[in-house]
């Protein structure tokens, strides 16, 4: 969590799209921009690109207010998936309070997916999370491509993990919501447990959710 | 905190830090604009933060902004972090409305594109230090490693010596069994060599024991005749027939040889066991003079019964000088040499030793007609442990101890060679010692 005032009525979340290189992760915030309602989100903002490869992050903010006034911010961050850019993945990560895990679909791509895992398990471990305690989204992205994992395959290697699995092709525009919501459920979970938003704030689950993921009319 | 895996303390720089207007849009930015607004009609427009106190204006000539003054929101990350406030009383109408969302949306695009410049220093600066700090991790460790080296380095030295005198050890150990084992070879063989004239010898005395009874019974007759006092007709029937029943004119011719074989016997101990003293020169305390030929011709003595009967042993000797030597190591020397033949060929060996004087050297060569040394093999063969034998059948050290004896000496020895197929083994001796010393 970024920031939490209580005498001001103010909550600052951080939610991080996590990657290999190339895996759709800025593409998935861009069609969240696209498909969710302009009330209750701010604007894209896109670091410096260089190639069109994200060297800093990306940027996607979404405000609701619970009906005890709290004001709740979610600001949804993209981290560079090139390997070089590992400092500005810790920085990106310190703090999170969900990760969605967007990975690439095609055979070709298992061994970046695989490296890129231990690379978020091995910086969750250095900013102080634990893997275990944070909600976590997998994405398989990329499904309109030839040649990729057929989804048993993937069912089997993440099932016994219970991380919640949506397939997904952000270029078509198709997986991206769910999986955003399925993190946001998530994220309610573990912040509800913490600071009571049924009780004291009067948000449920699915309010929240419904509140984040507007889709425009 | 989060820590390294070194568990030192470690600050990460987090993305993500709320900032308040004023942080990301300096006065100086923002007051340019004002005013410029102010002069185009907007004469007291302010900027006020969200609880609505002023933050910057033109002039203070006016009062200060009322919750119901015509205002537009300054956006930061989607969300109003302030707004523009034209007071009340201002002047209003189509061009001021427009002129105060121009002046927002100008606010708001100044104050993004800080907020983006300000992120990308952050993290830029971030990723600097961080690659600095591992920079400064990593010259630490390898500092430190090689401290760890260095030190490994200087025992190393140590333990090498240290190792090497045990080898060293270890291996005169070695050649000190090998010597012992060839010793004991040697007595084998002498032992068996030795047996034989005992056993006769043995055999001998036990007939001459009988015959020794035999003569003692026929002298006490005689004896107590002589003390009767005369010797009657009767009793020397008596004498004469007790010295038939005795044998005694047939044992007396045979005692004469089995006493003439004994000597022969004892006499053949005798050579052996002066031979076995010659070839070891156990009287002697280090170096003696010594006459090679003399030598190996002792060496051969003590191998008699080691040499096969179809092996020829031819001995080309020319006249030598003495020289003052350890002759007891050179007789385990040729002895080797010998053996060594003797195994490179079971069956119609012919070993010619042949000795010379070559300028200020004596030249022994030992030439064999067994399957020779191979080209690649020669200055191995010296080498301690090398053996071309099967396991157990030799250490590999003979020709080592040959070697030592003879640098030990200032001489050398090498393998060429035999015309006509085989080895031969080359000795060459200085004649006199340290004149030769370069030689090597």
């Amino acid at each position: 969590m970024i920031e939490y005032d209580s005498e001001e009525q103010r909550m600052v979340l951080k939610f991080v799209y996590y990657g290999p290189a190339l895996s759709g992760k800025t593409t998935n915030l861009l069609r969240l921009h696209d498909l969710l309602a302009k009330e209750g989100r701010g604007d894209l903002m896109v670091l410096d690109t260089k190639d069109d490869r994200t060297i800093f992050f990306d940027l996607l903010p979404f405000f609701l207010v619970a009906p005890s006034g709290l004001k709740i911010k979610v600001k949804v961050y993209t981290v560079p998936g090139q390997v070089q850019h590992d400092a500005t993945r810790k920085a990106v990560l310190q703090r999170a309070d969900g990760v969605a895990f967007i990975a690439d679909s095609r055979r070709s791509e298992a061994k970046n997916n695989a490296e890129s895992f231990g690379n978020l398990e091995r910086n969750l471990s250095i900013v102080g999370i634990g893997i275990d305690k944070l909600p976590l989204v997998l994405q398989y992205n990329k499904r309109d491509l030839p040649d990729i994992l057929p989804e048993e395959e993937i069912r089997r290697t993440w099932g016994a993990t219970g991380f919640p699995v949506v397939l997904s092709s952000a270029l078509e525009g198709w997986g991206v919501v769910e999986t955003f919501r399925a993190l946001a459920e998530r994220a309610y979970d573990a912040l509800d447990r913490r600071y009571d938003f049924t009780g004291t704030h009067g948000l449920t689950r699915g309010s929240f959710a419904e509140r984040l993921v507007r889709r425009a009319g | 905190m989060p820590t390294d895996s070194e568990g030192r303390r470690r600050i990460v720089y987090c993305v993500g830090e709320e900032h308040a207007l004023r942080d990301i849009l300096p006065e100086a930015e923002a007051a340019a604009l004002l005013s410029a607004a102010s002069r185009a009609g907007l004469r007291g427009v302010r900027v006020v933060d969200p609880g609505g106190k002023a933050l910057w204006g033109s002039g203070d000539d006016v009062p200060p902004p009322g919750e119901g003054d015509p205002r537009r929101p300054i956006l930061l990350e989607g969300e109003a972090a302030g707004s523009v406030v034209l007071p009340a009383g201002a002047a209003g109408g189509e061009t001021q409305d427009a002129l105060l969302a121009l002046l927002a949306d100008a606010l708001t695009a100044m104050a993004h594109n800080n907020l983006k410049r300000m992120l990308v220093t952050e993290t830029h600066t971030e990723v600097v230090n961080r690659s600095y700090e591992e920079l400064l991790e990593t010259n630490r460790s390898l500092s430190a490693s090689e401290q760890r080296y260095r030190e490994l380095a200087g025992t190393l030295e140590i333990k090498v010596r240290e190792r090497t005198e045990e080898l060293s050890r270890a291996m005169a150990r070695l050649v000190q069994q090998e010597k012992m084992a060839s010793v004991g070879q040697l007595a084998a063989g002498v032992a068996h060599e030795i047996n034989n004239p005992l056993a006769f010898v043995t055999s001998n005395l036990r007939t001459l024991k009988k015959y020794t009874e035999r003569f003692l019974d026929i002298i006490a007759r005689y004896q107590r005749v002589f003390e009767q006092g005369g010797v009657a007709q009767q009793d020397r029937d008596d004498l004469r027939k007790h010295r038939v029943s005795l044998r005694l004119d047939a044992i007396s011719e045979d005692a004469g040889d089995l006493l003439r074989q004994t000597l022969e016997g004892t006499e053949r101990v005798r050579k052996i066991v002066s031979d076995l003293k010659g070839f070891s020169h156990v009287d002697e305390e280090g170096e003696a003079p010594a006459d090679m030929n003399r030598e190996i011709d002792r060496t051969l003595s003590v191998m008699r019964h080691e040499i096969p009967a179809g092996a020829g042993i031819v001995r080309e000797f020319s006249p030598l000088p003495v020289i003052p030597c350890r002759p007891g190591a050179f007789n385990q020397l040729f002895l080797g040499l010998v053996r060594n033949a003797l195994q490179a060929r079971q069956e119609g060996l012919r070993l010619t030793l042949r000795t010379g004087v070559s300028g200020d050297r004596i030249r022994i060569a030992f030439a064999d007609n067994g399957p020779g040394v191979p080209a690649d093999l020669r200055t191995r063969i010296f080498e301690p442990f090398f053996t071309t034998r099967d396991v157990g059948k030799g250490k590999g050290l003979g020709l080592t101890v040959a070697y030592d004896i003879v640098t030990a000496h200032g001489g050398t020895i090498d393998v060429e060679d035999t015309p006509g197929g085989g080895a031969t083994f080359v000795l060459q001796l200085p004649i006199r010692r340290g004149s030769h010393d370069q030689i090597r």
